[in-house]
C-alpha cells in the first residue's frame, strides 16, 4: 500500500478528529430538512437558491456563493441562520437553528461540507400516485394487439429503437415451464409443444401449465416465502416467537385465491396466517424499531405497498417522505396497547395514534379495538382506490417474469417506473380481472413481449435502464435443485413443509381428522424381547376384523423408539417416550387379517413398548393391547414377547393419559417432492436460498466463488449427481442417443456437432456411472442450464 | 518510534481486487460516503478471531480476583474466583491458572479487561454472539454482515486464490440454537461472495479444496478442463455474453483455481511437520488454530477459530463451571500460546491481529448486570456449596468481559480497563462497547469505523449508526 508520510502531530490528533467529524446523514440532514427543504428542495428555489444536493448548495442562489467548504467566513448561510434580524434570518418562520444545532452546520462548513452525492434533501422529484389510473391504449402497431405489446411498441418508438424480435420456441418453452411451475419441459413435453402447429400453442401451453395447480404452488410458493418472511426453519422458533403460514399459503396458491382476499387474510387474520403479521418475537429486550408491533408497520409496508418504513421506524426517514409518527401510527393499528414513538430507542412522550398513510381512502377508528382495526386496514389495504397496492404487486410479478420489475428495485415504490402508463394498465387490469394472480400472469405471458427475445444486459443498467426483452434470470436456488433432481430423478422423499398435495385436493374428505374421545382404560403390558438389554427388538401381532374399521386408534409409546407399520404400510414413529403417540388410524386397517408390525429400539437404560388399539365404537369396540400375546424376532424365530411390566409399573408410571392426539404423519401423495418443500441445506443456502428473517424481494443475480466451489466439489451436490448418474445409467442403458436426450431435457436444446463429438469422447459408455456423473456436472454447469433466457 | 501516517479511504477502495470491484459494481451495494477520512496506517492486514463461544468467565482465565478453593459449606456469595492468579512474564499482571503458557506470552499483547455488553433482558447465547459478531442487536431489518465478511468486503482478499471469511470449528447443523448461529454466520446484505467458507472440522478442511470425495484428482482436473472446451463449442457462445453468465464463467474460474493451486495445501493439516503439529495438541481447537496459522500464512485475510459454541457445553457453563473451566484452559492454552509464538516466529505477528474473545462473561451470583430482568439460568442454584458440580460461575454476566488481542499493532504487555475488585465485578475503568471495540478492531485493519454501504438506500455502517471510537490508547 502506497500511503503518503505526513507530520506526527496529526496523529496525535487522529482520535479527536474522528470522534468530533460530523456525521451527515443523522446530525446535518435532519436540521436542513426542517429548517431549508421547504423552500429550496423538490423544484423550489427560493431566492433561486435549491439545496437537493450538495453541488446545488454549493452552486448558490441569486445572492451568489452562500457555502463554500471548509471557510465559516465566507459561507454567508451561516450568517443568515444565526442573524437577530427577523427580516433576514433563515428560516423566516419558526424558531429557527437552535445554538447546538448551529455549532453542528459550523463544523460541518468546516470539515468541509462532506455531503454524500447519493444523498437528497428533496423527496425525489417523482411522486407516485395513490389511486389507479385508466390509461387509454395507444393504436395497435403491426397488429401486435396485446395491450402490454401496444403500450411498449409506442414507447420503443418513442426511443427509436425496435421491438425485440420473438424467441424461439424452444427458448419459450423452458422459460415458460421455469416461470410458472418451476422445473423444465422434459423432452417429451417439450417436443409436444414444438410439433403443435396450432396459432394457440403458445396460449395452450400456458394454460396447461396454469392448471397444473400443485407444481404452480411448489414454484410459486419460494415467492411468497421469501415475501411474507415465511420458513420452516430459523430463528425465533426455537423460543416460540414465530410461526408458520406455509400450509394457509399453499392452499391458498393451490386454490389460487385472489390477491385481495389473501391480503385481507394476512392482515385480519386468518388464524394459520397470523405468522406473517405477527412477526418474530425475540427473548430478552429489543431495540425500540425491532418490536412487533414495529415489524408489522414494516413489513406490512414493504410487502403490500413497496414503501420503507424501515428507516422511519427510528427518525423521520431521510430518504422519502416517511415520518417516525407515521411508522408509529401504523404499528398502534396492531398493538394491543397505546403506543409511546421512540426515536432512535429514546421515549418522546408523543403517543401514536392507530392510523394509516391514505386517509383520502379512509381511515382505521382509533376507537376500535385491535380486531376492528386490523380488519378496517385489510379493507383499507385492499380498497378498490388503493392504486399502491396493485402497483406494487402486478410490478413484483412483472420482474419475477422479466428479470427486473418496470420499478426496480421492486420494494422502492418511489421510484419512477420506466413507463408508467405500463405500470397503471396492468394494475388496473389486475385489479378489474379480480386480482387473480393465475391470470394476471397468463396475461402477461401472452405478450409479445414475454416471448420476445432476451435482453443480453453487458452490465447491471442501473437508472438508464430500457426495456428490450426480458432480462435472463438466474435460477434460484429451488429451481436449480428441482431440474436437477428432475433429469437425474433424486427428489428427496419427505416433506417439510405441511401442505396438502394430495390429488383430491379441497374436497373435505381427506384431511378430515376424526376426534378419538377419552383415551380407553389401559391394561396393556411394556412387553420386550426375552433379553432385556437387547438394543433393537422387531414386534408383530396380527388382528382378524370383521369389517374394515370406522375409526381405529393407537396409543403407543415405548422406552426410547418405535416405528409402527400396518399391513406393511409405514404409518408413524417417535423417539420420546415422554410423549406418546395418539392418532386415528382406520385408513390402514382393512376386512380380514391384519398384520401389526414394530421396530423398537432401547438407546440404554431401560426398555418396553406399550400400546393399545381400539377399533369401533361403544359396544362394538374391540381393544387390542400389548401383551404376552405379542412376539418377538429371535435368530429368524418369531417367539412370545415378554411382558415387562404391566401398565402403571415399572419405572415408567403412566405416560399413556397425558397423550395428545396428533395426525399420523402424512404419507406424501402427489407428485416428487420439491426444493420449496424442504428445508434450506448448505448447497440451496450457497445459491442464495435466504435465511428467512427478513422480507426478501430478489434473490442473488450471479454466482460466488464459494457458491462455485459449491458446485465444484460440495459433498451435497455431488452426492446428488451421483446417485442420479446411477439411476440414468439403468435408465439408458444401451440408448446411443443419451448426450440428446440429456441436452434437450437440461438445455431445451439439441448439442451441437462439436458439442455431441467432445462429449462422446469424454462419456463413451453410457453405462459407466462415472463418465455419467462428469456429464451431468458439465452439462448442469453451463451457464444455459442454470441462466432463465 | 512509529512513523504516523495517514490514509484515505478512498486509497482502499482502489485497493479492491478487480473480482470485487466487479462485484461491487453489480450487486447493488456501493460505499456510501467514502469521503475523506484520516486515519492511521493499519498495521495489520490480517485477522484471526480466536472465538470462546458460550461465555468465557473472566474472573477464572484473563481477569482472576480473589479466589476460594472448593469446601464444603462455603457460602457462595463469597465466591469470585474458582482458580488461583498466576504470575505472567508481564510484572503485575495476573492471569488464571491454567493459562500458564498464555502466560507466557502476555508480553506480546494487550489486555482487555472492560469490554461490556448491553442488556438485552434474558440471555440468549446466539443474540449475544450475533451482537458481538454483527456490531448489531437482533433483529434487524436487514441481513447484518459478519465482522469476516466486512473485512472481506472492504479490504478484499489478500491473496486472490484464498477465500478471504474462513470460520474454523463452529458446526451450523447438528447443534442447538443452530438458525441463531446461520443467522449471523454471513455476509448479510453483501451477499455470499463475502461470506464465510466453513471449515466445521479442521482435519478434514481439506475436504473443502479437493475434489469431490471418490474423485481422482485427474479425473477432477479433466472435468474442469472439458467444461471450458464445451463452452468452446457453444453454438449460442457469442450471444451469451450477458453479465450473468460472465461473472458465473468468472467464478468457476477462481473455484477451480483455489482447487488446484499450492496454495490449497494450507488446508491440509497432514503436511505439517509433525513436532509442530503435536504442539497444537490432540484437540480439534487445537487443530483449527494450527489451519488458522497455515492459512495466515497463505493470506487469509480474516479467519475465525473457535472453541465451538454448544448450548450448554465447553464454555457455557450452567454447572460444574470449575471442572470444566479446568478442561477448556487445558484445550486451548497450548494452541493458543503456540500460535502467537509461530506467527512471530514467522515474522507475521505484527501485521496480524488475533484476537481472544468471548460474548461475555460469567458470574457466581448475578445474571446480566445488578438490577437486570435475566432469568437465572443456573443449574447449580445453592447458597451453600454442597457439591462439587456447583463450584463454578454459572451465571451469564454482562458488566465486565475480558478479551486478549496480540499482534496487528497493538501494545505489548499492556492492560486496557479495569473490573472491579469485589462483586459486582463491573467494568470500572475504559467500559469497551461492542461498537467501540469494532471500531477498534476495524481501525487495526486499516478500516474506517464509519465506512458504510447502501442497503435499501439508506447507510449501513460498520459500526452501529458509525458511532464506534476506537481505542487507540491499545495502539503502540
Amino acid at each position: 500500500m502506497n500511503i503518503p508520510t505526513i507530520v506526527f502531530s496529526i496523529f496525535l490528533f487522529f482520535p479527536l478528529l474522528v470522534s468530533a467529524k460530523i456525521d451527515f446523514v443523522h446530525q446535518v440532514m435532519p436540521i436542513l430538512k426542517k429548517n431549508c427543504a421547504e423552500c429550496h428542495t423538490d423544484g423550489k428555489k427560493k431566492g433561486g437558491l435549491s439545496m437537493n444536493t450538495r453541488a446545488e448548495f454549493l452552486a448558490g442562489g441569486e445572492n451568489g456563493e452562500m457555502a463554500i467548504p471548509g471557510n465559516i467566513e465566507e459561507s454567508w448561510f451561516l450568517e443568515l441562520i444565526e442573524s437577530d434580524d427577523l427580516d433576514e434570518r433563515m428560516p423566516p418562520k419558526g424558531p429557527g437553528v437552535s445554538p447546538e444545532q448551529f455549532k453542528i452546520l459550523h463544523q460541518w462548513v468546516k470539515e468541509g461540507l462532506v455531503w454524500e452525492d447519493e444523498i437528497s434533501l428533496g423527496s425525489s422529484n417523482w411522486e407516485p400516485k395513490l389511486k389507479p389510473r385508466v390509461v387509454n391504449l395507444p393504436k395497435a402497431l403491426n397488429n401486435r394487439t396485446h395491450p402490454i405489446d401496444r403500450i411498449l411498441d409506442h414507447y420503443h418508438q418513442d426511443k427509436k429503437i425496435s421491438s425485440p424480435s420473438p424467441t424461439s420456441d424452444r427458448i419459450f418453452a423452458r422459460r415458460v415451464f421455469l416461470d410458472l411451475v418451476g422445473i423444465l419441459p422434459t423432452p417429451e413435453e417439450l417436443n409436444e409443444f414444438l410439433n403443435d402447429q396450432s396459432e394457440n400453442n403458445k396460449q395452450n401451453l400456458i394454460n396447461n401449465l396454469l392448471s397444473r395447480d400443485i407444481a404452480y404452488a411448489d414454484h410459486w410458493l419460494t415467492f411468497w416465502n421469501d415475501l411474507l418472511r415465511n420458513d420452516y426453519t430459523g430463528t425465533g422458533f426455537i423460543t416460540n416467537g414465530r410461526t408458520q403460514i406455509t400450509t394457509w399459503l399453499y392452499s391458498a396458491l393451490r386454490a389460487n385465491k385472489s390477491y385481495d382476499q389473501m391480503t385481507r387474510e394476512l392482515i385480519d387474520t386468518e388464524d394459520e396466517a397470523a405468522g406473517f403479521i405477527n412477526g418474530i418475537k425475540w427473548r430478552g429486550s429489543v431495540n425500540a424499531s425491532q418490536t412487533r408491533n414495529m415489524q408489522f408497520a414494516q413489513n406490512v409496508s414493504q410487502v403490500f405497498l413497496g414503501i420503507n418504513m424501515k428507516c422511519a421506524s427510528c427518525h423521520d426517514s431521510f430518504i422519502d417522505r416517511w415520518t417516525l409518527q407515521e411508522s408509529y401510527d401504523l404499528a398502534a393499528i396492531f398493538a394491543d396497547k397505546p403506543l409511546e414513538l421512540e426515536r432512535c430507542d429514546i421515549p418522546t412522550g408523543k403517543m401514536a395514534t392507530p392510523r394509516w398513510m391514505f386517509p383520502e381512502l379512509g381511515q382505521v377508528d382509533p376507537k376500535a379495538n385491535k380486531d376492528q382495526r386490523l380488519k378496517q386496514l385489510a379493507k383499507l389495504m385492499t380498497h378498490p382506490e388503493n392504486g399502491r397496492f396493485t402497483r406494487t404487486i402486478v410490478n413484483r410479478v412483472w420482474a419475477q417474469l422479466m428479470g427486473r420489475g418496470i420499478v426496480h428495485p421492486v420494494d422502492a415504490m418511489h421510484t419512477k417506473p420506466w413507463n408508467e402508463d405500463l405500470l397503471d394498465y396492468l394494475a388496473d387490469r389486475f385489479a378489474k380481472d379480480g386480482y387473480d394472480l393465475k391470470k394476471f400472469l397468463h396475461f402477461v405471458m401472452t405478450s409479445e413481449a414475454y416471448g420476445a427475445t432476451s435482453d443480453r444486459l453487458k452490465e447491471e443498467p442501473g437508472g438508464s435502464y430500457i426495456f428490450k426483452g426480458p432480462v435472463p434470470k438466474r435460477m434460484t436456488a429451488e429451481q436449480l435443485m428441482d431440474s436437477i433432481w428432475q433429469v437425474t430423478g433424486t427428489h428427496p422423499v419427505k416433506a417439510e413443509a405441511k401442505v396438502d398435495r394430495s390429488p383430491t385436493f379441497g374436497s373435505n374428505s381427506t384431511t378430515h381428522l376424526k376426534t378419538l374421545g377419552k383415551i380407553n382404560a389401559i391394561n396393556a403390558h411394556w412387553i420386550w424381547g426375552s433379553n432385556a438389554q437387547t438394543r433393537k427388538v422387531k414386534l408383530r401381532t396380527s388382528i382378524d376384523l370383521e369389517s374394515a374399521p370406522k375409526v381405529t386408534s393407537f396409543l403407543a409409546t415405548c422406552d426410547n423408539a418405535f416405528s409402527l407399520k400396518v399391513n406393511g404400510e409405514y404409518v408413524s414413529s417417535s423417539k420420546e417416550w415422554t410423549k406418546p403417540l395418539y392418532h386415528e388410524i382406520s385408513k390402514f386397517f382393512k376386512a380380514g387379517k391384519n398384520l401389526i408390525e414394530v421396530d423398537a429400539e432401547m438407546f440404554g437404560g431401560g426398555a418396553g413398548f406399550i400400546a393399545q388399539f381400539v377399533f369401533g365404537k361403544g359396544d362394538q369396540k374391540i381393544i387390542l393391547e400389548t401383551n404376552k400375546n405379542w412376539e418377538f424376532l429371535k435368530n429368524k424365530q418369531w417367539i412370545v414377547a415378554t411382558e415387562v411390566h404391566p401398565y402403571g409399573s415399572g419405572p415408567w408410571k403412566r405416560p399413556l393419559e397425558n397423550a395428545k392426539q396428533t395426525m399420523p404423519e402424512l404419507k406424501q401423495d402427489g407428485p416428487p417432492i420439491r426444493a420449496s418443500l424442504v428445508k434450506n441445506d448448505f448447497l440451496m443456502r450457497s445459491l442464495g436460498r435466504p435465511h428467512r428473517d427478513q422480507v426478501v424481494t430478489s434473490r442473488p443475480a450471479e454466482l460466488t466463488t464459494l457458491q462455485a466451489i459449491d458446485l465444484a466439489n460440495g459433498e451435497i451436490l455431488s452426492q446428488y449427481l451421483a446417485q442420479g448418474a446411477k439411476n440414468l445409467a439403468i435408465q439408458m442403458a444401451g440408448k446411443q442417443n443419451f448426450v440428446s436426450w440429456l441436452y434437450e431435457y437440461a438445455l431445451g436444446r439439441k448439442p451441437s456437432a462439436g458439442e455431441k463429438d467432445l462429449l462422446q469422447t469424454i462419456a463413451n459408455d453410457s453405462e459407466n456411472p462415472q463418465q455419467v456423473e462428469d456429464l451431468l456436472w458439465l452439462v448442469f454447469m453451463q451457464p444455459d442450464f442454470q441462466i432463465i433466457r | 518510534m512509529n512513523i504516523p501516517e495517514q490514509i484515505q479511504r478512498r486509497d482502499f477502495i482502489k485497493q479492491l481486487g478487480l473480482a470485487s470491484t466487479a462485484a461491487l459494481a453489480t450487486n447493488g451495494t456501493q460505499a456510501w460516503g467514502n469521503d475523506l477520512v484520516i486515519h492511521p496506517k493499519a498495521k495489520a492486514d490480517s485477522c484471526i478471531l480466536i472465538w470462546m463461544g458460550g461465555g468465557m468467565a473472566a474472573p477464572d482465565t484473563f481477569d482472576p480476583k480473589r479466589y476460594l478453593p472448593f469446601e464444603k459449606g462455603l457460602e457462595v456469595n463469597k465466591i469470585l474466583s474458582t482458580f488461583p492468579a498466576i504470575d505472567t512474564n508481564v510484572d503485575g499482571i495476573k492471569i488464571s491458572q491454567g493459562l500458564e503458557n498464555i502466560a507466557q506470552v502476555m508480553d506480546r499483547g494487550t489486555l482487555i479487561r472492560s469490554a461490556v455488553q448491553p442488556d438485552l433482558g434474558s440471555i440468549l447465547h446466539s443474540r449475544h454472539q450475533y451482537h458481538w459478531h454483527t456490531g448489531y442487536v437482533p433483529p434487524i431489518t436487514v441481513a447484518a454482515p459478519h465482522l469476516g465478511a466486512w473485512m472481506a468486503k472492504v479490504l478484499g482478499p489478500k491473496n486472490e486464490v484464498i477465500p478471504p471469511f474462513i470460520n474454523i470449528g463452529q458446526r451450523l447443523e447438528g447443534v442447538g440454537e443452530k438458525e441463531e448461529l446461520k443467522a449471523f454466520t454471513t455476509a448479510g446484505f453483501f451477499g455470499s461472495e463475502y461470506g464465510p467458507m466453513n471449515l466445521p472440522y479442521p482435519e478434514q478442511a481439506v475436504q473443502s479444496v479437493q475434489p469431490p470425495k471418490g474423485m481422482e484428482p485427474g479425473r477432477f482436473s479433466n472435468r474442469y478442463k472439458h467444461f471450458k472446451k464445451l463452452l468452446d463449442q457453444n453454438p449460442n457462445r457469442d450471444q451469451l455474453s450477458d453479465f450473468q453468465k460472465e461473472s458465473m464463467l468468472r467464478s468457476m474460474e477462481s473455484a477451480h483455481r483455489l482447487l488446484q493451486s499450492k496454495e490449497k495445501n494450507a488446508f491440509d493439516l497432514t503436511l505439517e511437520p509433525k513436532d509442530s503439529y503435536a504442539k497444537y495438541g490432540d484437540t480439534r481447537f487445537g487443530r483449527g488454530c494450527l489451519l488458522a496459522r497455515r492459512l495466515v500464512e497463505e493470506g487469509s485475510r480474516f479467519i475465525e477459530v473457535t472453541t465451538e459454541y454448544v448450548p450448554f457445553l465447553h464454555w457455557d457453563t450452567h454447572e460444574n463451571g470449575h471442572t470444566t473451566a479446568a478442561r477448556m484452559k487445558k484445550e486451548i492454552d497450548q494452541p493458543i500460546a503456540q500460535l502467537i509464538r509461530d506467527l512471530e516466529t514467522k515474522g507475521l505477528l505484527e501485521r496480524t491481529l488475533v484476537i481472544l474473545a468471548s460474548e461475555f462473561s460469567r458470574d457466581m451470583m448475578i445474571e446480566g448486570v445488578p438490577g437486570s430482568v435475566a432469568q437465572d439460568q443456573s443449574r447449580a442454584r445453592t447458597d451453600k456449596l454442597k457439591e462439587m458440580k456447583q463450584y463454578g460461575l454459572h451465571r451469564h454476566f454482562t458488566g465486565g468481559t475480558s478479551i486478549a488481542m496480540w499482534g496487528g499493532g497493538v501494545k505489548k504487555g499492556f492492560v486496557y480497563g479495569k473490573t472491579a475488585d469485589e462483586r459486582p465485578l463491573m467494568a470500572v475503568e475504559n467500559p469497551l462497547s461492542i461498537e467501540d471495540l469494532h471500531a477498534t478492531i476495524y481501525t487495526a485493519m486499516g478500516i474506517h469505523p464509519k465506512t458504510a454501504y447502501e442497503v435499501e438506500k439508506r447507510p449501513f455502517y460498520a459500526t452501529k449508526d458509525g458511532i464506534g471510537n476506537a481505542a487507540t490508547d491499545i495502539f503502540a
